[in-house]
């Protein structure tokens, strides 16, 4: 019975809440638009913007010689989610079946496990890093540790599910995804979307003037 | 109450294999999954012989013991048999078999093994006897037709027997006494038995003149 | 007539397969009555052998190795008989689940009990109006990064463990079985992360744990446990410093073990399995316990012990009464702060760059 609801409606609802509220967001920062700049521009903004985009995924010189281990931490988490996420085979099995119809090739089962690993070693030592810093803890607020607990959730179900042979523990590892689904838009995990418009737009901006930065 | 078990004599056996591809085929068990194996010793060396090995269905089975979830039992048969859908696929039966009767669909890294799978004395398993569910976990439930397992029932030396432990016995008795006899007869050992001397055979011909 | 000659022949010619001969010798010893009597039916039920356990006991009792080859491939599929199974079946069974569960019991037991008459250690001074850096923000986060993990491994271990006596009763086999694959699936998951934990744990705290003079000592007074008075030690005391090395050589042999269950992909027979599993078993609840017991310490056992894990800074009287050596060379440094500027540092207000900077090198 319950199971059904997780199955069915609420996917259905909380995909929907989720697109919506995503296309949403968007389109308010992108209609929000851009003062006019009159100045005479002294390079190119598009070139800034694309620069600024691809740049940015390598830290900052100031960045690399504080911490290192929450550095490493954050590429540990982003590229090993982004890695189960989209290439572990449940989860292309799941998409082609419920969203889109298309698959495309997986990595070795080994490979999905290793990159769960990454991903759960650089998310606990993320969250401590963010409420044992003194400073870190004072910069987060309830949403940040909403998000954080909600995709640790998300993570660990679908690591006790991994045996995908017990309907509840599926069950359990989906209501999980469907709840970061709709919290997903209105918080600040937007950011795996918005990274692309602030960067831009901070690039856009400094090509124009013809900063490189 | 009947009590099946296996026996495999090894005087007979000839490692044809047979009873390995009749599991297979009569189970559909997966790629990589061999309920029965024929095990030679000294293969190809003086006293050579062969075994076919399964799961005996022990009385006080090791398995059962020592799995954590508690999936294994026993039918009034005397077959062990296990639930797939209880199983979590740890791998502590297959340490703790002493025939390595236990198998696994997977090896992969992380123990992922999936559900265990072993001989199921052509019995199924805990599901309505032969519903597709169970077809499909276990394979055939030959008993609940009134036949006996597949391996046994066309081993072509009649090597392999699997029946009533007390029928089988009584078998297993007379050929010994049978061979026991011989080596009375005889006056050399069973074992020598290839070596014996030769019949009076000199000048003998199966072509007619 | 015959028997002599059986004998005979066996004596002088151990090199072949003899196993079955050995079951003609049984066999021919009652041969005559037997020959004469009707087969079976007559017999009495207790004279009937089950000939597969004849020949099975034969083959594991004979001298020649049980292994032998087959068209099966597969690790271990020559093998026709494997004795240590049932070892450890033994082990597991009637030695691991009762001795450990007893063994883990009495840690709580004793505990409980030391608490009904020790109480919670007080900072005999009381809390004083300063404290001192004592973990930087880095080795807080792996000390917590490595205890989550080793929670997360305790309680799934403890479960599939002790799952069949204690929770089946409780829960039903259905239920179990859903909570034991999770357990399995994020054991085996989240196991290889404490090695990781381990390494970064170990190289950030192995320096302040060599043993000195001064450890011999403590051990001698008991710690302090037996009497009243605190013995002298230095940034971590020699239980501590034994835990550490605990941690460090048994977590070495359940990390080890871990990795050849975790990956049966080295052609590791089932001895091995065994093996490590007997190894993974007991260093796992042998850390298990001694952590039991560190956690006691943390959260009940002493006043202001978790304080410098949980803020990075200790009271004063406290690592006065602890760690005096340490508190002493501390304070000698200047590096004591007023709990104002501590709770400016860790609450309140943003970094001021000049105390920033100890911070970090803070319990250097």
């Amino acid at each position: 019975m319950i199971g059904q609801f997780i199955d069915g409606p609420l996917w259905t609802f909380s995909l929907t809440v989720f697109l919506i509220g995503v296309v949403w967001r968007i389109a308010a920062i992108l209609m929000a638009g851009k003062r006019p700049d009159l100045a005479t521009p002294k390079g190119s903004a598009g070139a800034g913007a694309l620069r600024a985009v691809f740049s940015r995924f390598l830290p900052e010189r100031t960045v690399t010689t504080q911490g290192r281990l929450p550095l490493i931490a954050g590429y540990l988490f982003h590229l090993g989610l982004f890695a189960l996420l989209f290439f572990a085979q449940p989860h292309i099995d799941f998409i082609a079946e419920k969203i889109t119809g298309l698959s495309w090739p997986a990595m070795p089962h080994w490979a999905f496990i290793v990159a769960a690993e990454f991903a759960f070693a650089g998310l606990i030592l993320l969250w401590l890093h963010r409420i044992l810093h003194p400073v870190t803890r004072l910069l987060s607020d309830l949403d940040d540790h909403i998000g954080a607990v909600l995709v640790f959730l998300v993570m660990l179900t679908g690591c006790l599910a991994l045996a995908q042979a017990f309907e509840p523990l599926r069950l359990i590892h989906l209501l999980s995804a469907e709840l970061l689904l709709i919290y997903f838009p209105f918080s600040k995990l937007m950011h795996a979307f918005t990274f692309v418009m602030s960067r831009s737009y901070t690039g856009a901006t400094m090509g124009r003037k013809g900063v490189n930065a | 109450m009947a009590r099946m078990k296996f026996y495999c004599d090894p005087e007979r056996c000839i490692e044809c294999n047979a009873c390995v591809t009749a599991c297979k085929n009569e189970n559909e068990v997966p790629w990589g999954v061999n309920r029965r194996r024929v095990v030679t010793i000294n293969d190809g060396e003086e006293g050579e012989r062969s075994l076919s090995v399964a799961c005996m269905h022990c009385s006080d089975a090791p398995c059962a013991t020592v799995c954590p979830v508690d999936c294994f039992y026993t039918t009034q048969d005397g077959v062990v048999l296990h639930d797939k859908d209880i199983c979590i696929g740890c791998g502590y039966c297959f340490y703790a078999c002493p025939f390595g009767a236990p198998q696994f669909p997977e090896d992969g890294a992380f123990a992922t093994r999936g559900k265990m799978d072993k001989c199921t004395f052509c019995a199924g398993g805990p599901e309505a006897d032969n519903s597709s569910d169970e077809q499909r976990k276990y394979g055939s439930n030959r008993l609940a037709e009134g036949k006996l397992p597949l391996c046994a029932e066309m081993c072509s030396t009649k090597a392999l027997l699997a029946g009533d432990a007390d029928t089988i016995a009584d078998i297993y008795r007379k050929r010994i006494i049978n061979r026991s006899a011989s080596v009375m007869a005889r006056g050399v050992s069973y074992r020598d038995a290839s070596f014996r001397a030769p019949y009076s055979a000199a000048g003998k011909s199966s072509a007619k003149e | 007539m015959i028997r002599p000659k059986i004998l005979q022949f066996d004596d002088g010619d151990g090199r072949s397969a003899g196993w079955l001969l050995l079951l003609l010798i049984l066999y021919s010893l009652p041969l005559d009555t037997i020959a004469k009597e009707p087969i079976s039916k007559d017999l009495p039920a207790a004279a009937v052998l089950n000939p597969a356990a004849e020949l099975w006991r034969d083959v594991r009792q004979r001298d020649q190795p049980t292994t032998g080859s087959t068209q099966v491939r597969g690790v271990d599929s020559g093998v026709l008989i494997n004795a240590y199974g049932d070892q450890w079946r033994k082990f597991r069974m009637q030695q691991l689940i009762p001795v450990g569960g007893y063994a883990l019991m009495g840690i709580v037991i004793a505990l409980a009990v030391f608490y009904l008459m020790r109480g919670k250690v007080p900072i005999e001074g009381s809390e004083s109006d300063k404290k001192l850096p004592r973990y930087s923000t880095y080795e807080r986060m792996i000390h917590w990064f490595m205890a989550s993990i080793f929670l997360f491994l305790a309680i799934t271990g403890l479960i599939l463990l002790f799952g069949r006596p204690v929770l089946i009763p409780m829960l039903g086999k259905e239920a179990f079985s859903i909570l034991a694959s999770a357990c399995k699936e994020g054991h085996n998951l989240i196991g290889p992360l404490f090695l990781f934990a381990l390494i970064l744990v170990f190289s950030q705290f192995v320096r302040r744990n060599i043993y000195q003079k001064g450890d011999l000592n403590w051990l001698l007074k008991g710690g302090g446990i037996v009497g009243k008075k605190h013995v002298s030690s230095n940034f971590f005391n020699m239980g501590e410093k034994t835990m550490f090395w605990m941690l460090v050589f048994v977590g070495a042999v359940i990390v080890i073990s871990g990795l050849v269950l975790v990956f049966p992909l080295f052609g590791q027979g089932r001895e091995w399995m065994e093996l490590a599993h007997v190894g993974h078993a007991i260093g796992a609840l042998l850390m298990i316990g001694v952590i039991i017991g560190h956690i006691y310490i943390g959260t009940i056992g002493m006043q202001g012990a978790i304080e410098g894990m949980k803020t990075g800074y200790c009271d004063l009287n406290w690592a006065k009464e602890h760690h005096d050596l340490w508190a002493g060379r501390a304070e000698e440094r200047g590096e004591a702060l007023s709990n104002e500027e501590v709770a400016q540092l860790t609450h309140n207000h943003p970094l001021p760059s000049s105390l920033g900077v100890r911070t970090q090198e803070a319990g250097k």
